[in-house]
């Protein structure tokens, strides 16, 4: 990888303590420009997702039985109605769920699009999403031992983590994760790594999966039990435009979250590094450990804006639709500053994602000490 | 007077909703549904705009079909109306005019305030087929079930309008007590109802109705000049000590009206509207209510709600605890906060209000 053969230390510039507080209050300015303005336009650009996330629902599923009822068509049909169907659920869960389940149009006081309430079309409860992404994954971004999302406790991303044997399995690991992504996440906040080593105790882990089971039962129930049911002799037809539907969702949110923070550039923090975080260290980790994706529009949508990963962990509670705005004047102040700004196309990005988990498979240990946050630190 | 019509829904259909309920995604149902009728709803207590007729030079009244959500009111209550402007659903309450109608129509009158987001919407930009957001009437300035002796409502500016209500409740059950309505506005082009008010005085020798002008002089036989406290109560009204007073209006005719009345009658009950201050203050405390536990508590100004809260013994559910992981936001209802970071001031009440980096600048509301 060309590069990788840059470290980190190089390409960020330590800030003194004065430095980062200019850094912040420059960030911070940028979003309250953006939030004085919010108004029509995001209210109309967020009830136009749902009103696509609705029509291509219906319309995909439509095509499914379509395809169903009139053999002629029935691979065509099955085909689109396929493809409308994943990109349905891939904009609810992102543009959509992923954002409104941030708060970031909790300010329309819209009781279908608050925060707290909305319930997404994915196995895993917003329940567990607010506490495990919102709050552990955005206030501890990459941060070793408080960040689950480094690897989701399965996968060995960064040399910092401790390699084991099983670790040599993690490609193909890899792979069945991707697949079965939706069902990990809502895993995620079961820890079944501390049931497997005896630390949760059956009642406790009751406790824990009683929400979770619910919600997954009723997503098995409407995508593979009813709907197909409702195709009577043609069941399987539904059933399996159905599951394919919904690994097509996997697998590309996998990808794109995947890109978010496991790029080469992306760094992970240790623990003590978050000991009285003032605002711009704050702003200066969020950033190492983050990584954009370069792309037009179409990916912008249908990444949830992740694509805008940095703005996204600078301001996570920002209607996402500004984050492309934002990003220019973001860029630009990150430059100022000799900050790293880590964007790439998605091949790029994903490709160095892919060689992580390929490198980090086998034992290896860190180059060098990744720079440190604080240039006082280092006196 | 009970006006709980949907309690008489048929079961048939709550047993459905019972049994359908895992089924449907509220949402998803009523975006649909809405493609259909703008007002249908799983859920949700909505109302359209039925017609908007002018009630003075400064007021509108609105004419609103609520859908089935909307579980009746008693005269004399009122109902928090929703729009949305410019992306953001604004809420206020609004008393209703009329006594319970047989079509279950809901009849506000709003009166324009400058600089009022809400009024000056309902007021200019509604018209007739809009939806708004509705609430469930609230208000404990009722007429008793079995209403007798005499009574004196005393009205300010719109707090005529949950008066006017209950007028129209004993004027339909034939005034069958003693009424007296004294209502005070600055000059009688704002006179809500004057005409039917008029009317009703005239078909009912048991209505005594005067119009209390602050900045003009009276003309009419009915009509009277001079504030609350300028005016001789006692010649005005009838056996004074025996009355049953309700009064509504701003906080300081409010205020005026108690000082003057309620030593010398049988009761007295009011409400009062107070605009949000003009002044935010930083220091000092303030009392917050919480709603769902239905405690309240002193807190000081000036610092993050989470921290005070915490201090105070309660454990909100937190998490980052600098505004981005949107853990601890709750509903606020009503009050003003500061924002810690910006400094801003919301006086709205919001669905989100993010408690650890928000203070209190009055006394607050909140849904906890």
């Amino acid at each position: 990888m060309k590069t990788s053969d840059m470290s980190p230390t190089n390409r960020n510039r330590a800030l003194t303590a004065a430095e980062l507080d200019a850094f912040a209050s420059e960030l911070d300015a940028v979003r309250a420009h953006t939030a004085s303005r919010l108004g029509e336009s995001d209210a109309k650009y967020i009830r136009g997702i749902v009103k696509w996330v609705r029509y291509s629902e219906i319309a995909g599923r439509g095509l499914l039985f379509a395809g169903a009822f009139i053999p002629a068509v029935l691979l065509p049909a099955w085909i689109a109605g396929v493809l409308l169907l994943a990109l349905s659920k891939i904009m609810e869960n992102m543009e959509l769920g992923h954002n409104v389940i941030h708060g970031q149009y909790d300010w329309m006081n819209d009781p279908h699009l608050n925060g707290k309430t909305y319930e997404w079309d994915i196995a895993g409860t917003s329940e567990n999403w607010r506490h495990t992404h919102n709050f552990r994954h955005h206030t501890y971004t990459n941060v070793r031992g408080l960040d689950d999302d480094i690897g989701y406790g399965l996968l060995r991303i960064f040399p910092e983590q401790r390699w084991k044997p099983f670790h040599l399995a993690q490609p193909l690991i890899a792979v069945v994760f991707a697949i079965l992504f939706e069902w990990g996440v809502a895993a995620q906040n079961l820890r079944l790594g501390r049931w497997f080593a005896g630390k949760t105790s059956k009642a406790q882990m009751r406790e824990l999966f009683r929400p979770a089971g619910r919600k997954m039962l009723r997503q098995i129930v409407k995508d593979y039990v009813i709907f197909p049911l409702l195709a009577g002799p043609f069941f399987l037809v539904v059933l399996s435009g159905n599951i394919v539907a919904n690994l097509l969702r996997n697998l590309w949110t996998y990808m794109i979250i995947f890109c978010g923070h496991f790029t080469a550039d992306a760094e992970t923090f240790p623990k003590d590094s978050i000991r009285n975080e003032s605002r711009g260290h704050w702003y200066v980790r969020q950033l190492r450990g983050s990584s954009n994706l370069a792309g037009g529009r179409l990916l912008n949508v249908l990444s949830g804006n992740l694509s805008h990963q940095i703005e996204h962990h600078f301001y996570p509670d920002i209607p996402a639709n500004r984050y492309a705005a934002m990003a220019v004047e973001v860029k630009e102040i990150c430059a100022r500053y000799g900050q790293h700004y880590n964007t790439g196309s998605l091949p790029k990005q994903f490709g160095q994602v892919v060689w992580r988990i390929l490198r980090h498979a086998f034992p290896s240990r860190p180059r060098k000490s990744a720079s440190p946050l604080l240039q006082t630190q280092t006196n | 007077m009970n006006a709980h019509a949907p309690a008489q829904l048929p079961r048939q259909r709550n047993t459905l909703r019972r049994l359908i309920q895992p089924l449907v995604a509220p949402p998803v149902f009523d975006f649909w549904a809405s493609r259909i009728n703008r007002t249908w709803s799983w859920d949700r207590c909505l109302a359209r705009v039925v017609s908007r007729t002018d009630a003075s030079s400064d007021a509108v009244s609105l004419l609103l079909q609520p859908n089935r959500h909307f579980a009746g009111f008693a005269p004399g209550q009122h109902v928090n109306i929703g729009v949305e402007i410019d992306g953001m659903r604004y809420a206020r309450s609004y008393s209703l005019t009329n006594a319970p109608r047989a079509d279950g129509r809901l009849e506000i009158t709003i009166k324009t305030i400058e600089g009022g987001r809400l009024s000056q919407y309902l007021c200019g930009t509604a018209r007739a087929g809009d939806v708004l957001d509705l609430g469930q009437a609230f208000g404990d300035m009722t007429l008793p079930t079995h209403i007798d002796g005499k009574w004196l409502f005393l009205a300010a500016g719109s707090g005529i309008t949950p008066l006017v209500a209950m007028a129209r409740q004993l004027a339909t059950q034939g005034m069958a007590v003693p009424l007296t309505l004294l209502y005070w506005a600055r000059t009688r082009e704002e006179l809500c109802f004057a005409d039917e008010l008029r009317a009703m005085a005239k078909a009912h020798s048991n209505f005594n109705l005067r119009f209390m002008l602050t900045r003009q002089p009276p003309q009419a036989p009915d009509e009277v000049a001079g504030r609350i406290d300028q005016v001789p109560l006692d010649s005005l009204v009838d056996g004074l000590p025996s009355q049953q007073v309700f009064a509504c209006g701003p906080g300081g005719f409010v205020e005026n009206a108690r000082e003057l009345l309620s030593p010398q009658v049988k009761s007295f009950s009011s409400e009062a509207f107070t605009p949000p201050p003009r002044v935010v203050l930083d220091t000092g405390s303030v009392q917050v209510t919480l709603a769902s536990s239905g405690r309240t508590l002193t807190v000081p100004r000036g610092q993050s709600l989470l921290t005070v809260l915490e201090a105070e013994g309660l454990r909100p559910a937190s998490g980052c605890r600098m505004g981005i992981c949107n853990t601890c936001s709750c509903g606020k209802r009503s009050g003003t906060t500061r924002h810690l970071h910006t400094g801003d001031i919301t006086d709205e009440p919001v669905s989100a209000l993010k408690l650890c980096v928000s203070s209190a600048a009055t006394d607050l509301v909140l849904d906890l």
